[in-house]
């Protein structure tokens, strides 16, 4: 069960490996692109590897013995995000996401994520109703609610939809009715159109973010002009791009936040649209490969866990490609081992790892 | 809690059913990839060409490189009107991002700028290209260069641009003829027909000529603003150069002046007893003019270097209120009665039309009696011959002479010479002057009838029409007042300078002109020109044949150097020829100092091969003899001298 033998190496998911390490390296170098003046590139060089470590170290145990554990990792999860908002919390662009300890920071969103998906796959593997019980749900909405409500307190709305997508996708997974579906589904549409009006006239600038994309005329300048770069910066790429270094959007400084969470920007600026639907490529083969695992599991556990990390994982990918091309409103929303930030690619290799090691014990012994 | 068994769970049955809702899970993964890549087809491949050019004005920057103004010299290449270094502080616009009110707030404390001029400043630019700057501050001082230097780091999109000024050294000296600078007006920029508008390549901030020859020749003057293309970081600071126009030179220019004798010029209306004269000298052979004066005059400086400080501003101001108006250039924009000067137009056209001829000439002089007018006459010669009449100005001989010719011979020679229409000087806003005509007896008629039908709120029939023609007849006085000068005829010194060069030369009437050459060089368009020189389309001759021209030359020397009422002019050696005029300001029961009357001079010399002629007018000064015919002298004797390499020997006399 432990360690690394033949069949380990033989089993372990080299491909997905690949895509993942090439992701990660065009992020690296897009970062030095983006700023050319700091060593950030560096940091994040380290960043990944600190994320293969853990990923290798996740791949090396059983899952089934960290998903036994998830009750404490979600509760280690939950306290770090009330930590946030104690003196000890700091206050970055308007969200209150991040942990300092001394010259150590991070984002405990990143990993609470993570944890709520275990303690969800852990909780709803169990419930052998089908369809899904009203109690079921409402205790997996009750495991789901906690950690929102404290990141929706840090004003991180981003990735409290985050926690939404897989708690609807292990629903969904669960055996929810059909037409409890559709009414959720009608539900949210309803809302979406009752929204319209209050939006346009709203001035919060949550609000002002949502028209920046809908409605730009309606919206305040200063909330439209990171729309506005951005999506320069992707349309001057044109078809083969401005090549490496080439960006102009990003290293003089009209793109905002553009290491981070606009790193895709300078990407399909620098590589056009053959770099940026390639790298959109590589996310999606990313995404078909953990639902792939995630059919193949042995069992409920394994399938939850890999299906709800999916779910996250094209969830950060949708959001923040869609906010970089204008489709979404801006949110906080790192793109997965690209945007620069160890806390995101630390934890993003952690789901990873897990789904490997879900892979590697696929066969009954 | 460990999950249980339940009875009843097909947990095989459970995971195909939670395959089949994966694969749901994947293929709205599918979609959501297709719709991104969609939109990036759309940004990338559709329209990739409107976000590139948006990145690149996102980035780029034209920095101005002023093209110095061409210089100004006389017509022995002395310097008049150069440009000085100085430096504007501009803003660029583009960066200046949404917090105007911040940046004027700084402005205004900075660099002591007027927050009102600045807030309409920043408006006017919202009109102007994306990537222009705005000057806010010209003339900067010392002190408010170093101030934006030390604000680059917060506030970049503040720069300190070079920006040569105009700049002319001898002030208030041949101000008229030269004029000034100043900032193109936003009414001739959207004039489409001004010769400064946008479509000619005029931008806000433009420094352009406003009068004078700075305005007649600013496309030779002016060149054109080289650009430094930059790229800027979103804040606008400058990373690095990538493009470069070179301006384009301003051509440098000489006037036809001659400094020498423009200094004595000025010296001789600086004292002339009402403050106010003209002063205007012309080579008669081409109709260079070698010296303007019209005063008072005013400094140029006041445009170009002060006009942005509160001190330059009232100088402006009080210049523009001034009542005896100094801006106004009254050489060509004051219309006289050319008094006695005209007798020798009415002699030209009686000699021309046979009233009189060269030998059969005598008329008698004095008072007349016209109906119920009595027209005195200073002069009461008996009956003198045309010689006589011209060196005593005998009126009562002139009114005669205008009687015995008539109206249509009279008209005809006014047309001859071309009165009443303007010279074509290379000057902006020459007046026409009106000659003493029927037509224009019965325009003043019209338009005084008009004004009062106006004022009643009736409309203009025809009868009215023939209502002017009864008031306007033209009456024998008319026609007296008219053959001397008097009368409806006003008319500029620079009508009378052409007259007087036309005098000189036996008829050939040459455009008046300041410009001398322009130097060879490229235009605003680029295009390249060989020296410019004034081209006189409008010259024309007056018929006037030797024997005529004789009488003319004779009368003139004459009433220098033969007693007559010029004398006061005459130079031992050379020949001045000269006509004093003295015109009435008002009638007489109104006389005063402030009334006196204007007085003339026209003269021209040597008298055989003529160098050099002139028309001086001292207003509300008295008689032309007196108070205009010497200032000629000086202003001839020193040109003798000089000529005739005199001049150090009269430096020394003077010593002695």
């Amino acid at each position: 069960m432990f360690g690394i033998n033949r069949r380990y190496l033989s089993d372990f998911d080299w491909l997905l490996l690949g895509v993942i390490l090439l992701i990660a390296g065009f992020g690296v170098l897009e970062i030095s692109s983006a700023e050319p003046t700091v060593g950030l590139w560096r940091r994040q060089v380290f960043g990944v590897a600190i994320g293969l470590v853990v990923l290798f170290l996740a791949t090396m145990f059983d899952y089934r013995r960290i998903v036994n554990a998830a009750p404490y990792l979600y509760m280690v999860g939950v306290i770090l995000l009330a930590l946030v908002l104690t003196p000890l919390g700091k206050e970055v662009n308007g969200n209150r996401s991040w942990l300092y300890f001394g010259s150590f920071q991070f984002q405990p969103s990143e990993f609470a994520k993570i944890f709520t998906i275990l303690f969800l796959a852990y909780y709803l593997s169990g419930v052998k109703k089908r369809p899904l019980d009203l109690r079921s749900m409402i205790i997996a909405g009750l495991i789901w609610a906690v950690p929102t409500v404290l990141v929706f307190m840090e004003n991180d709305t981003g990735s409290a939809l985050s926690f939404t997508s897989f708690l609807a996708a292990m629903l969904f997974l669960s055996g929810v009715r059909w037409s409890w579906l559709a009414a959720a589904s009608g539900a949210l549409v309803l809302a979406l159109i009752v929204a319209v009006p209050y939006v346009k006239t709203c001035k919060s600038y949550k609000c002002e973010r949502i028209k920046s994309v809908y409605w730009p005329e309606l919206a305040e300048k200063r909330f439209r002009y990171q729309n506005d770069q951005s999506e320069i910066a992707v349309g001057s790429g044109g078809i083969a791009g401005k090549g490496l270094r080439g960006s102009t959007q990003g290293p003089l400084g009209f793109v905002p936040e553009v290491h981070n969470d606009f790193i895709y920007a300078v990407a399909s600026e620098e590589t056009g649209f053959i770099g940026s639907f390639a790298s959109l490529g590589a996310y999606l083969m990313v995404i078909t490969r953990l639902i792939q695992i995630a059919r193949r599991a042995r069992e409920r556990v394994g399938l939850m866990l890999v299906a709800g990390f999916a779910s996250l994982l094209l969830y950060h990918v949708a959001v923040n490609v869609g906010m970089v091309v204008r489709l979404l409103p801006i949110m906080g929303i790192p793109l997965p081992l690209m945007s620069f930030g160890s806390t995101s690619v630390v934890a993003t290799c952690f789901g990873l790892g897990l789904a490997i090691s879900v892979r590697l014990r696929r066969f009954v012994n | 809690m460990r999950p249980m068994k339940e009875p009843g769970f097909d947990s095989i049955e459970d995971l195909r059913q939670a395959g089949m809702r994966l694969e749901i899970i994947r293929y709205l993964a599918l979609a959501v990839f297709v719709i991104l890549a969609g939109r990036l087809w759309y940004l990338q491949v559709m329209n990739s060409q409107v976000y590139a050019e948006r990145a690149e004005q996102n980035r780029t920057r034209a920095l101005t490189i002023p093209a110095p103004r061409g210089n100004i010299f006389d017509r022995k290449g002395r310097l008049l009107v150069t440009s000085q270094a100085s430096y504007n502080i501009v803003i660029s616009h583009k960066d200046m991002g949404k917090n105007t009110n911040e940046i004027a707030d700084l402005l205004v404390n900075g660099l002591e700028i007027d927050r009102d001029w600045l807030i309409k400043r920043f408006e006017d630019a919202k009109y102007e290209a994306k990537y222009e700057s705005i000057v806010i501050k010209e003339m900067a001082s010392a002190a408010d260069v170093a101030w934006v230097e030390a604000h680059q780091y917060e506030y970049p999109m503040i720069r300190a641009e070079q920006a040569p000024r105009r700049f002319y050294p001898y002030k208030t000296l041949a101000a008229h003829a030269i004029g000034y600078v100043g900032e193109v007006d936003r009414r001739e920029l959207n004039d489409p027909k001004s010769p400064f508008s946008r479509e000619r390549g005029y931008k806000l901030g433009d420094v352009i000529g406003k009068a004078g020859i700075e305005r007649t020749y600013n496309d030779l003057l002016m060149g054109k603003d080289g650009a430094r293309l930059v790229i800027v970081d979103s804040k606008g600071r400058i990373q690095r150069e990538i493009g470069r126009t070179e301006p384009i030179p301003g051509r440098d220019l000489n006037m036809t002046i001659d400094l020498d004798i423009q200094k004595v010029a000025e010296e001789q209306t600086d004292t002339m007893p009402a403050g106010r004269g003209v002063i205007v000298v012309a080579d008669p052979n081409n109709g260079e003019i070698l010296s303007m004066v019209s005063h008072p005059s005013f400094d140029p400086n006041a445009f170009s270097l002060r006009a942005k400080t509160d001190a330059g501003k009232d100088e402006i101001r009080e210049l523009q209120e001034d009542p005896d108006k100094p801006l106004y250039n009254r050489v060509i924009q004051g219309a006289f009665p050319p008094g006695s000067t005209w007798k020798l137009m009415t002699t030209v056209a009686a000699l021309n039309e046979g009233v009189i001829t060269p030998t059969n000439n005598k008329i008698q002089d004095g008072d007349i009696q016209l109906g119920n007018y009595h027209m005195s006459s200073m002069s009461h010669e008996g009956f003198p011959d045309i010689n006589r009449a011209i060196l005593r100005s005998c009126d009562g001989y002139f009114y005669r002479l205008g009687l015995k010719m008539g109206v249509e011979k009279f008209e005809k020679w006014v047309d001859l010479f071309r009165f009443g229409h303007r010279t074509g000087i290379d000057l902006p806003n020459e007046r026409s002057g009106t000659p003493p005509t029927r037509a224009t007896k019965e325009m003043i008629y019209r338009s005084v009838l008009k004004r009062q039908k106006m004022d009643k709120g009736l409309e203009w029939t025809e009868k009215d029409e023939e209502e002017v023609k009864r008031q306007a007849k033209w009456t024998d006085y008319d026609m007296a007042a008219s053959a001397f000068g008097q009368g409806m005829n006003a008319s500029t010194p620079i009508q009378l300078l052409r007259y007087v060069a036309g005098l000189a030369n036996g008829g050939y009437m040459y455009t008046p002109h300041l410009l001398y050459r322009g130097a060879p060089g490229g235009d605003r368009e680029g295009k390249q020109h060989p020296e410019a020189k004034f081209e006189d389309k409008n010259k024309f001759t007056v018929p006037m044949d030797a024997e005529i021209h004789e009488i003319v030359l004779k009368g003139m020397w004459s009433a220098v150097n033969a007693g007559g009422t010029a004398g006061a002019a005459a130079i031992e050696g050379f020949d001045v020829c000269g006509k004093t005029g003295t015109a009435q300001v008002a009638s007489k029961d109104k006389a005063g100092a402030k009334n006196k009357d204007h007085a003339w001079f026209i003269s021209f010399a040597p008298r055989d091969k003529p160098e050099i002629c002139s028309v001086i007018l001292t207003e509300n000064a008295g008689m032309g003899g007196r108070q205009s015919a010497p200032r000629a002298k000086i202003i001839y004797e020193d040109y003798y001298r000089r000529t005739r390499g005199l001049a150090e020997e009269t430096k020394a006399e003077v010593a002695k």
